[in-house]
């Protein structure tokens, strides 16, 4: 029984876990080599893309920008640089241009290498073709610096206050509103069960003077 | 795009009025037993329901109560400003 508990509890866990891996912040170092701008018609993976540029009109296939870079363990990963408009998630970005111009300026060979912290979100995956959106991209000083996640570090102490706030809200609400209640209907039960009792009583009184048996 | 925009507003304006809403219950109910028990704790003289009904009357003009409207305030201040620092500057 405590296994299937467990069980249970990852199963539930392990959405929100990949939600939320999915959609905070991360930052990659890595060395773009290249950018680069491909027409993507939309198919099953259509929702892991963002929304087409912020005032232009939406439809199955659009021109997206893409970054290719490497990463300071030498392997390759490639992101896509979308609007995210007013839409999910909620990063507000309306500026792919300047970031794609951005990130052009940066680019830079394995020879002379220039170190850039991308901010992203998303999941790279071959099965999919889907890409990390990036979001801002930054000049840093070599490939083992040390970025603190601060943006994460405030939103999951958030989310942990509104999780704790909530059970708060609830046990004021059931001690308040639901006990109270409970202990009203038991009194106006046993007050039926009383009077219930007492019908009997003359019922049976009355059955015995009847029949003349209990 | 004003339709995205007004789907932004609308949504956030339903979830900012469903957190004002749940915290100014919980805040009052809060404050009601607290004024209860001190009551009950016997240093206060006179009818309690007169107690802490005189009691909720100041807490709905104090400025506990209005803290609560900071529910719309920040969560619009937040968005604009992200929107100005992630795209203009």
């Amino acid at each position: 029984m405590r296994i299937l508990k467990w069980i249970f509890i990852v199963l539930m866990a392990l959405p929100v876990f990949a939600f939320l891996h999915y959609t905070l912040p991360q930052h990659d170092i890595v060395r773009i080599v290249g950018t680069e701008n491909r027409r993507i018609d939309f198919g099953e993976n259509s929702i892991f893309w963002a929304s087409p540029d912020v005032g232009t009109t939406a439809g199955t296939s659009r021109d997206v920008f893409f970054i290719n870079a490497i990463q300071s363990n030498g392997k390759t990963i490639e992101y896509r640089n979308e609007d995210t408009g007013w839409g999910w998630p909620p990063y507000f970005k309306m500026d792919s241009f300047s970031t794609q111009t951005e990130a052009k300026e940066l680019i830079s060979t394995g020879a002379a290498p220039v170190w850039v912290s991308i901010t992203h979100y998303g999941w790279r995956n071959q099965l999919f073709t889907i890409f990390p959106n990036a979001v801002a991209v930054n000049r840093v000083d070599g490939p083992d610096v040390t970025i603190i996640p601060w943006v994460n570090i405030v939103l999951l102490t958030f989310f942990a206050i509104v999780i704790l706030m909530a059970r708060k809200m609830w046990m004021q609400f059931r001690e308040r509103m639901i006990d109270p209640a409970l202990v009203e209907a038991e009194e106006t039960w046993d007050a039926v069960d009383a009077r219930a009792d007492r019908a009997r009583d003359k019922a049976s009184g009355w059955f015995g003077r009847l029949f003349g048996r209990k | 795009m004003i339709f995205a925009v007004l789907r932004l507003l609308v949504v956030g304006f339903v979830l900012m009025t469903a957190a004002y809403w749940l915290i100014s219950v919980y805040s009052r109910s809060v404050r009601r037993e607290k004024l209860e028990k001190r009551f009950d704790e016997g240093d206060v003289g006179g009818d309690r329901d007169a107690y802490i009904e005189a009691g909720m009357a100041a807490y709905d003009k104090g400025l506990r109560k209005k803290l609560i409207w900071l529910v719309y305030v920040v969560p619009t201040g937040v968005v604009l400003a992200l929107i100005y620092i992630l795209n203009f500057e």
